[in-house]
């Protein structure tokens, strides 16, 4: 009976350990929040296509990214940016630019007209700044490219008079902006800047090549004189002369110093003009490299001590930018009716290639400018419940000093190889990329972001709003 | 659920019945006792991080779970017993945790921990009050373990493939400490706590793993009756 009963206990193990399978599945894929639609507002991080016409689509670009899907080569490597990820895991339709076109160079296939499409809410464009409308490769900067940069201002506009002015309350809305309020800044200081330095080395390499000319042709012309000392001091106070005549030139001073040099003792063959021609171009020759190298360091230090002395007004100049989005935010987007918006901040632009290849005193500026951009975002949005704030400017910062977690295996080198505009990713694409696997890069060219990089960018931004209730 | 719960009585009912004309005898060696009651398990989490690519610190937290329990004993001697403890599966809940802190629910997994000891009983067999300690093996057993929207978010956002996961089955180590209360000669009262050594591993199809050590806990309470 013991037998019996163990083997019933056996039979009761056996049963109840085979109850299911051991099969994995993916879930419930629903997230919290069904949004109507997805509305995106800002600059390149966001732009899903603004400029893929004419050339930039002909050369298999238009996304600032390593563009076009090559996964078979990478499985990271979608060619979608962040809110592309966004809108596939909220089951939307797949964004598209609410205008496209270009106002660059006809002739470089730049010239295409703008379009505005209904029923798309990609609004933001490459190149956009807050409020400015010229940005980075805009056609009023003379830039072939002639890019649109509708600012983020006018893009909330154009969406509320195409939405009956207002939102409807159930989409989700991204803000990512200010990226080219720091590039604009940053260009234009760095043009002042180089402005100031020339025209300062002109005129200190000007001062120094005239006092090298005066010192190498005197030592040269006196050099065959019995005693060179007082020719030298003959000479020197004939050119002082000369130099004092209102009317002088350079033939008329080299007249002077000559004939006061060839009637010293000894010195009569530096008459000559086979002797003394040589000494005037070998003089020449001397105040040229003179004043080049007193200009560039006249130049180089006058170009950095404008930027020490006009640099810092960047940084409110952000700050002001910072508040401009907050306010937009609040007054254009929630304001008009808006319940779902993401609003990231600036990504730390001082870790990217373009900041690193410059000095250090600029990539503290760079540094300084988005925290000032960042700070007045954060201060201005307050906390709202429709808004939630994502902070890719910590992230950024992380993954640049710690890329290991994150499986980024480069931080600092472009993914994108030289192309014809300069490396940009705008035209970048499976074929143009640099040597070597560089599918898990951050950055496809000086600032824009690979693929994955968006990749980690959406997920952060999907845990953030998970945590915020919405997804 | 509930008909699992069912089939369970049923079965016990069955072998209560069988054995019902089986002579009776003292708590003792060669006796088989059989008990039901329910157990809580609390996974006690040291999570390891989740594998590139992720947040550095990506942990996750498992919640705790009740569910029936059904166990059998055999006295070796009078002081030494064998056990087998079987039970409905445990549906965990699985939780961010960790740099992911917030995001809730993630996916869940049933944990099937079947666990044989052999156990020390103290005093007497006809003792009312009998403390035992017991050391086991367990199998921890997973299964369906199944993921959500949530986590395919953040950890393969933007796929048309949602993201799965599972645990490695493992064996571990468990000690037990429990108390019999004899109500009489055929029924008792049981109550017992085990904390089992438990590592696992959680293998996503993103091709991320993470290590974690689950170390659970449980309490169980239960009735049973000797044969």
């Amino acid at each position: 009976m013991r037998q019996t009963n163990f083997a019933l206990a056996l039979l009761t193990a056996a049963a109840l350990a085979a109850c299911g399978g051991n099969g994995s599945k993916g879930g419930d894929q629903t997230l919290k929040t069904k949004f109507s639609s997805q509305v995106t507002f800002g600059d390149s991080l966001a732009d899903v296509g603004t400029y893929k016409v004419g050339a930039i689509a002909a050369a298999g670009g238009g996304e600032f990214t390593i563009n076009g899907d090559n996964t078979a080569k990478s499985p990271v490597l979608t060619g979608k940016n962040w809110t592309e990820l966004m809108a596939a895991q909220f089951s939307l339709p797949v964004p598209c630019a609410a205008q496209t076109g270009l106002q660059g160079t006809a002739s470089l296939g730049f010239s295409v007209p703008v379009v505005n499409h209904t029923g798309c809410y990609g609004y933001a464009q490459g190149g956009s700044r807050v409020t400015n409308p010229v940005g980075p490769h805009n056609a009023l900067t003379g830039d072939p490219l002639g890019l649109m940069t509708v600012p983020v201002a006018t893009q909330v506009a154009n969406h509320l008079s195409a939405s009956g002015g207002k939102f409807k309350g159930d989409e989700v809305v991204f803000v990512m902006a200010g990226g080219n309020d720091v590039l604009a800044l940053m260009g234009g200081l760095a043009a002042a800047a180089t402005a100031a330095g020339q025209a300062a080395g002109a005129a200190a390499g000007a001062a120094a090549g005239a006092q090298t000319f005066a010192t190498s042709l005197t030592t040269q012309l006196a050099a065959g004189a019995t005693n060179p000392a007082t020719a030298a001091q003959a000479i020197g106070l004939a050119l002082a002369t000369e130099n004092a005549n209102p009317a002088h030139t350079s033939t008329s001073l080299v007249t002077a110093a000559v004939g006061a040099a060839a009637i010293q003792p000894g010195n009569s063959a530096v008459g000559s003009p086979a002797v003394y021609g040589p000494m005037v171009a070998q003089a020449q020759a001397d105040a040229t490299a003179a004043g080049n190298t007193a200009g560039a360091t006249a130049g180089a230090k006058a170009g950095a001590d404008y930027l020490t002395a006009n640099g810092p007004a960047n940084v409110p100049a952000m700050a002001t930018a910072g508040t401009e989005l907050a306010n937009l935010v609040k007054t254009q987007i929630i304001g008009k009716g808006a319940n779902f918006v993401v609003v990231n901040n600036l990504p730390d632009v001082s870790i990217s290639p373009s900041a690193k290849a410059q000095a250090t005193s600029t990539q503290a500026l760079i540094k300084a400018m988005g925290q000032a951009f960042n700070d007045a975002l954060k201060t201005g949005l307050g906390s709202d419940a429709k808004i939630l704030y994502v902070d890719l400017y910590t992230l950024s910062d992380d993954q640049s000093v710690n890329p290991g977690p994150y499986g980024l295996s480069n931080t600092t080198t472009p993914a994108c190889g030289t192309n014809a505009l300069a490396g940009s990713s705008l035209i970048c694409n499976g074929s143009n990329l640099i040597a070597g696997d560089v599918s898990h890069y951050m950055f496809a060219d000086d600032v824009h972001p690979t693929p994955f990089e968006h990749s980690l960018i959406a997920k952060y931004v999907a845990e953030q709003m998970i945590i915020k209730g919405w997804l | 659920m509930k008909l699992r719960l069912n089939s369970v009585v049923n079965m016990l009912a069955l072998a209560a019945a069988m054995v019902a004309a089986s002579s009776a005898s003292a708590q003792s060696a060669g006796q088989w006792t059989a008990k039901v009651g329910a157990a809580e398990i609390t996974p006690k989490v040291d999570s390891g991080d989740v594998s590139a690519p992720a947040l550095p610190g990506t942990k996750a937290d498992v919640g705790s779970n009740t569910q029936p329990v059904f166990i059998i004993g055999y006295g070796l001697t009078d002081n030494i017993s064998a056990e087998l403890d079987l039970g409905l599966p445990y549906k965990h809940k699985l939780y961010g945790a960790g740099a992911i802190a917030g995001t809730g629910e993630l996916g869940t997994v049933e944990a099937l921990p079947p666990t044989a000891f052999i156990q020390y009983r103290f005093f007497e067999p006809k003792a009312m009050l009998r403390p035992y300690v017991g050391v086991g093996i367990t199998y921890a057993y997973f299964q369906k373990a199944t993921g959500s929207g949530q986590l395919t978010a953040v950890s393969n956002i933007g796929s048309s493939t949602p993201t799965t996961f599972k645990l490695d089955n493992k064996v571990a180590a468990t000690l037990q400490l429990g108390l019999v209360v004899n109500i009489n000669e055929r029924w008792f009262v049981d109550g017992a706590v085990t904390k089992s050594f438990l590592k696992t591993k959680v293998n996503f199809s993103t091709g991320q793993t993470q290590d974690m050590t689950l170390d659970p806990q449980s309490v169980s309470l239960g009735v049973g009756y000797k044969f």
